[in-house]
Formats: structure tokens, C-alpha cells, sequence
């Protein structure tokens, strides 16, 4: 009886396990092309990029590049323009992030009360408007309604409320201390129906139920939305907030659209700072903006844990 | 033996010199290989001195590349192309003077297209050249072209004797002015003569009222402090070719940028609406919408801006003033067509460009106007102004005569590595002291000096 027992537990052992790589084949055959896509696509990229971070590599140049180790990051480290330049993109991120989480909560709780069916997929597909239409007509669009001479707002400003003049109207683009908030504004609006529809999806997911038991109990709007909505909403937030976080410190297509290169100006930030360094002066000094990137990410890396743990769940 | 291989060998590169120059195709080539005894030997040879680029010329179709805003204001072009049939003509990849692509090709040794036509000199060629990417003109280009391209701008396009760019469009700095508000505001329908003519007319258009604004430029530096400076005198550079911003000629320019500020719309530091930021920029929306009285800019802006006005013809140009007792000098550039040293067709290439530069409707549309544009820039050869001089066209308009003279008094921007952004990196600094944040303009043009120097010493 016992050798026998001896015999069997092997035979299931050496089953199982063939069993189990049987499993693990098809599962690897199924993962490769996504797995291939992922290393070629986004791992090999970040780990060429890290080695020319390590590199005096210059594009324009013929001589092969050379390892000069952490020469770059201690230039970048130490390079004021670098820290002013993420200064600017942090003062960007600040005036952005509330706003693009604040109006679209609000804009979906009252969409979220429409009752009528089709006034409330009306309300839905307009605020998808401006989702929908490219980046470049954004960015047109908005620096005409910005334009200091001939844009509506100033228009409107000067000539039909007076209260500015030619001279003194503001310069809301260009290089100003205006130029930040007016394209954050851009960016909200932007934004804010596509927002919306996150909002309203963690919205619909709240049993109307609880919301009439906490009205019933004597709960007042404020309470159900303070108590019920919003502890709901957060997982909702977090996925934005860091999403926009990430979104809103990397900028760089509408900066060097409203700004270009001008080294004084507000939307010279370390995203155009690195492009710069990489694709404008001298020689191309691409191992330098490399490491202008990294240095780039790994703050933001930091600051997104530091949100994840903030919305991290709770109760 | 070894004598008679000399002569194949002679025979066979001279079948091979006129193979690559599409004297011969490649059966006439195979079949001298055979009668002059090489057989396999010829093609040895042709493969070892490298006939692979012919066998690619034939199997592609000349292929030159356009920055997209020269067919934009040149609709002759297509007209020429219709003169070589089968041409692959493309727009380049080149948003803001992007030259990537060019370069990751030419790493490879290789090149999409023969030729690119849009390289301003002082821009970008010496970064192509840098490179590697691009080739002299000088084997390819006729020699009675090379000697119709007007001296000044031969120079401008060459670096070390060769040819690096075949002119195409002439830019000259120089001004215009609205004649409906300076007539308003009583002044001379005439050119100030001088800057403080200029200041004067300036502060009488915007005190009289005629226009809110009384004169306006383009606030990038190769477009306002390089020829103000030349106003005062074209020696403003430095041995290697740097732009000498503290050079008495550039602080005299700053200063003067300051005092037609007084009078210029209030926006005219601010980045242009495209190219980033380099075009569409405050001054022109001001000339355009007839809001200022004068325009310094080059010559072809203004006329572009005009054919918004009520009465276009209300536009009226002149040399740019100048300093007081100063050269009187100002700065031209020319856009033109790079070889790349990849490519392929580079016979073809020439003869495609020369066609290009020397057709006479794409200069009657640039000079007259089409329906679409009024471009007003001018060609780069003494031939054609001769031509001109000596039967005037119906068509011509007296700014021409004006900006080929002007061409005589201009003087380019010294091709550098830095030409372009040397004005990019300092532009914080003499700003600094057009916004009054500095007080002294010596000091600011020796921190724009000081910041050039700095970025040109990393790496």
C-alpha cells in the first residue's frame, strides 16, 4: 500500500506539471504580441532614452556619441533654466488641475439630474463638442478669440464695454503673465465635456436608491453630495487628477504654438526646454535634453505617487 | 596584361562617368562592357566604384521637396513641374524649419528626396552642412548660372567657395507705409530719409490720430536689431560669425527699437499666431488692419498685408531710414535649394531648379500678384533685372527697382550654427530693457552676448 502510494504521488506530481507549462505555453503564445509590442514600443524607447541620457550624443554631429556618464545630469541639475522651466510647468499644472476636475463635477451632477431623456443625451453630446474637434482648430480658434487687436474678447473689452482702450487692452498670449491662465482656460474648456462624461458614468453607477434613503433620512443636497457623491466619484477623480496631472506638466504642442521658442516667455517650460536643447540649438544636443526628460519624469513619477496615496480609497 | 587592364579600366569609368550623367542607359553600358572586352569584369568595376545610385536614379523620378509655404505664394510652380513629366513633387516635412527627417536619413545614407527647396542660409544650411546632409551645387550647376547670381547673394549661399544653396527667392528688410493715414495726418507721401524723420511721422500719425498706431515692426531679432544695426553700419559681426550684439551699431538699434515702441501697438513683442511663433505675428494683423501708419518689415510682408486694405494701392515702400551719418545698410536673405548629398537625379535636380529660379511667371506673379497672392519676392540674377532694365514689362511695379537697389546697400546675416538662434536666446534679454526692466542697453545687449556665449560653451 505504501509503495504504491509512493508510485502515484509522483505520477500526479509530474501530471500537474505538465499540465501547468502546458498552461503557461498558451498563455505566453497568446501575451507575445502584446508583450512584443510593449518592449518595442515602449520599453526599448525609454531604455535607448536613459542610455543617451548617459551620452554627449549631438544629432547634428557625425563623431559617434561618447559615455560621459552623469555629465548631463549634473549640468541639468545645476542649469537654472531647467528649474525655472519646471517652475513654469508646476505654476501651469496648479492653475489647470482644479479647474479640470472642478467644473466638470459640477457641470455632470446637473447634467445628471435631466430627466428628460432626450434633452439629457442633447446635453451629453454637446458637451462632447469640443472633444471632438481637433487640436490644431483648438488652438486656432482660441488664439483668434485671444488675439490683442483683432480677437472677440478684447473686442468686446474695448469696443463694446469700454473698459479698456487700444493701448491698454490685455495681452492675453505672446509671452505675458497672462498667457498661463488664458491657456489653462483654453485647456478646461477643452476638456470639460469629455470630463463630464467620466463624471457622469461614476455617477449612473449610484443606486438611485441610497440617494432617495439619505434624502427620506433628512439629508439635505449638500449632505448627499458632500457624504454619498463624492466619496463615489473619487476613484473617478484620482484616475483624472493623475492622468491631467501628467498630462498638464508634459504640455508642449500649445506652448510652442503660443510661444515658440522665447526663453523669457511663461510657456518656455522644461518640455520645451528639453525640444530646444534637442531639436533647435547647435549642434542638437539630444544626450543633454534626454536627461532633461528623465529628470522631467521622475518628479513627475514622484508627485503621481504622492497623489495615488492621497485618492488612494479609503473605507 | 597589366597595361591592357588600364585601358579597361579607363574605358569602363569613362562608360561609367556617362552612365551616372544619364548620357548612356544601362543596356548602352552593359554592351560597351562587352565590346571592349570587360564582360564581367565591367560590372565588377561598376559595382566596386558604386553604379547602384544610377540604377536608383532610373528606377526613381526626380523628387524635390517644398517648404509648404512657398507654393502657397507661388502658383507658378506647377507649371514649371508640368516641364518634366513623371516628377515626384512633395512638401516638406519641415513645420518650423524642422530639418530631423533630412538628418535621420542622411545617417543612413540615404535621402526620399534630390532636393529641398526652402534652406534660408543663415538658418539652417550651416546645420546641414554640419550634418552632412546636403552637398555644393558647384559640380552640377552651370557655370554661366553660378556667374548670373548676383555677388551678395553668391556670398550669402557659400561657405568656404562652394555653393551650398541655389538662390531661389530674394528677401530685402526695408519699410512701407499706409498713404491714406499718413496723408490723414498730414505728412509727405515720401520715405523718412532717417530715423528721426521716421520717429517724427511716427509720433505725428498716432498724436494726429490718423491711425491708433504710428509705426510697428516684427520683433524677432534677424527681423528688427540685425537691420536697425545695418542701418547704422553692416559691421556688427564677429570673426566667426556671430552677431555682435554689443557693438555700438546693435545697442543704437535697441534703443531705437525702444522709442518706436512709443508709438507702435502695444502687442508687438508677442509671439506670432504660427510657425512657432515666428509668422502671423502682431505687426502684421496691425499693417493689415490699417491700424498703423509705418511698416518695417521685408519688402514682400507689407505687400501681403495690403491686399487687405479698402484701396491696396493706398501702399506705398521705401528703403529703410537710416541712422543719422550712419552706412544705411540693411539685411536681405534669400530662400533657396539645398543638394542633398543622398539623394539622387542630382543632374536632373539642376536642371530642374535652374528651370524653377529662371521662370519668368512665377517672377510676373510674385512682382504683379495672382488672384491668391501678392508675394512681391524678387529673383536672385543680374540676367533677369537686366532683361527688365532693358524692356520693361507692363506688368512690372516700381518696388522692384527699390529692392534691387536696397540689394546693393543689404548685407546677409553671417551663416553660423548659432545664426538663427543666437537671436533666440538673447531675445529675453534686450527685451528686458524694451520693457523697461533694464535701464541701460549696453548692459542688456552684454547679458544677451554673455547668454549666446553660455549655450554656445555647454557640451
Amino acid at each position: 500500500m505504501d509503495r504504491g502510494a509512493e508510485i502515484t504521488v509522483p505520477q500526479s506530481v509530474a501530471t500537474a506539471r505538465k499540465h501547468k507549462i502546458r498552461q503557461s505555453i498558451s498563455a505566453w503564445t497568446f501575451l507575445i504580441p502584446a508583450l512584443m509590442f510593449f518592449v518595442c514600443y515602449q520599453v526599448y524607447p525609454i531604455f535607448r532614452i536613459v542610455w543617451i541620457s548617459f551620452t554627449d550624443f549631438e544629432f547634428l554631429s557625425t563623431e559617434p556619441a561618447n559615455w560621459i556618464g552623469f555629465g548631463n545630469y549634473i549640468e541639468a541639475y545645476n542649469d537654472p533654466l531647467m528649474w525655472k522651466s519646471m517652475g513654469r510647468a508646476a505654476l501651469f499644472t496648479v492653475m489647470f488641475l482644479p479647474g479640470t476636475i472642478i467644473f466638470p463635477l459640477i457641470l455632470a451632477i446637473l447634467v445628471d439630474r435631466v430627466r428628460h431623456p432626450l434633452l439629457a443625451t442633447l446635453y451629453r453630446l454637446i458637451l462632447l463638442i469640443p472633444a471632438l474637434i481637433p487640436s490644431t482648430l483648438v488652438f486656432v480658434l482660441w488664439k483668434w478669440m485671444y488675439n490683442y487687436q483683432i480677437g472677440p474678447i478684447n473686442y468686446m473689452l474695448v469696443e463694446v464695454f469700454n473698459i479698456f482702450t487700444f493701448y491698454n487692452a490685455p495681452q492675453w498670449l505672446g509671452g505675458t503673465n497672462l498667457t498661463l491662465p488664458s491657456i489653462a482656460i483654453m485647456e478646461i474648456w477643452w476638456g470639460l465635456g469629455y470630463h463630464a462624461i467620466f463624471f457622469l458614468a461614476g455617477l449612473a453607477s449610484i443606486p438611485r436608491e441610497m440617494l432617495e434613503a439619505a434624502r427620506l433620512d433628512g439629508a439635505n443636497e449638500w449632505h448627499v453630495f458632500w457624504h454619498i457623491t463624492l466619496p463615489r466619484l473619487a476613484p473617478i477623480m484620482m484616475i483624472l487628477v493623475v492622468l491631467r496631472f501628467g498630462t498638464s506638466m508634459a504640455v508642449i504642442d500649445e506652448y510652442l504654438i503660443f510661444g515658440g521658442f522665447n526663453r523669457g516667455a511663461p510657456t518656455y517650460t522644461w518640455t520645451v526646454y528639453m525640444y530646444d536643447q534637442a531639436f533647435n540649438i547647435g549642434l542638437w544636443r539630444q544626450g543633454f535634453a534626454a536627461a532633461v526628460g528623465m529628470i522631467g519624469a521622475a518628479v513627475m513619477v514622484f508627485f503621481v505617487a504622492g497623489l495615488v496615496y492621497i485618492f488612494r480609497p479609503r473605507g | 596584361m597589366v597595361e591592357r587592364n588600364e585601358i579597361e579600366l579607363k574605358l569602363q569609368e569613362a562608360n561609367r562617368r556617362q552612365l551616372l550623367q544619364g548620357k548612356i542607359d544601362r543596356r548602352e553600358f552593359i554592351s560597351r562592357s562587352m565590346v571592349t572586352g570587360l564582360g564581367l569584369a565591367g560590372v565588377g568595376v561598376a559595382t566596386k566604384y558604386g553604379v547602384g545610385p544610377a540604377y536608383a536614379a532610373e528606377g526613381r523620378p526626380l523628387t524635390p521637396t517644398f517648404y509648404d509655404w512657398i507654393e502657397g505664394l507661388h502658383p507658378g510652380i506647377p507649371g514649371v513641374n508640368e516641364r518634366f513629366p513623371g516628377i515626384n513633387y512633395q512638401i516638406a516635412p519641415v513645420q518650423g524649419f524642422g530639418i530631423e527627417r533630412f538628418v535621420a536619413e542622411s545617417k543612413k545614407s540615404d535621402s526620399t528626396w534630390d532636393v529641398y527647396v526652402g534652406q534660408t542660409p543663415f538658418v539652417e544650411m550651416t546645420s546641414l552642412i554640419e550634418a552632412d546632409v546636403i552637398e555644393p551645387w558647384d559640380n552640377y550647376i552651370p557655370a554661366d548660372v553660378i556667374d548670373d547670381i548676383i555677388p551678395s547673394i553668391r556670398e550669402e549661399c557659400s561657405v568656404n567657395g562652394k555653393l551650398y544653396n541655389w538662390p531661389f527667392l530674394l528677401d530685402v528688410v526695408g519699410m512701407g507705409w499706409h498713404s491714406g493715414v499718413t496723408n490723414k495726418a498730414g505728412l509727405v507721401d515720401a520715405a523718412p530719409a532717417t530715423w528721426d524723420e521716421f520717429l517724427d511721422g511716427a509720433n505725428t500719425i498716432k498724436e494726429s490720430g490718423a491711425a491708433p498706431f504710428g509705426a510697428t515692426f516684427d520683433a524677432h531679432g534677424w527681423r528688427s536689431v540685425a537691420p536697425l544695426a545695418h542701418s547704422g553700419s553692416s559691421d556688427v559681426y564677429t570673426p566667426e560669425g556671430l552677431f555682435d550684439f554689443t557693438s555700438d551699431a546693435a545697442v543704437e538699434a535697441l534703443v531705437l527699437m525702444k522709442k518706436i515702441m512709443q508709438t507702435s501697438n502695444p502687442d508687438i513683442l508677442l509671439s506670432g499666431a504660427s510657425d512657432g511663433g515666428v509668422n502671423g505675428t502682431p505687426d502684421e494683423v496691425a499693417f493689415s488692419t490699417q491700424r498703423v501708419g509705418y511698416y518695417v518689415k521685408y519688402f514682400n510682408a507689407p505687400l501681403r498685408m495690403a491686399q487687405y486694405w479698402d484701396d491696396p494701392k493706398q501702399l506705398h515702400m521705401g528703403p529703410l531710414p537710416k541712422v543719422s551719418g550712419g552706412e544705411g545698410s540693411t539685411v536681405f536673405w534669400t530662400t533657396g535649394c539645398a543638394l542633398f548629398k543622398h539623394g539622387q537625379n542630382k543632374e536632373k535636380a539642376a536642371e530642374y531648379i535652374q528651370s524653377l529660379t529662371y521662370d519668368r511667371q512665377i517672377w510676373k506673379d510674385s512682382i504683379a500678384g495672382t488672384e491668391t497672392a501678392h508675394v512681391g519676392q524678387l529673383p536672385p540674377y543680374s540676367s533677369i533685372y537686366k532683361e527688365w532694365g532693358e524692356s520693361k514689362p507692363d506688368w512690372m511695379l516700381p518696388f522692384v527697382g527699390l529692392v534691387r537697389g536696397q540689394l546693393d546697400r543689404a548685407k546677409s546675416i553671417d551663416n553660423h550654427l548659432f545664426g538663427l538662434s543666437q537671436f533666440q536666446i538673447g531675445q529675453p534679454f534686450w527685451e528686458a530693457f524694451l520693457k523697461g526692466e533694464e535701464s541701460d542697453p549696453r548692459v542688456a545687449m552684454q547679458n544677451v552676448t554673455d547668454a549666446v556665449r553660455a549655450e554656445m560653451n555647454r557640451g
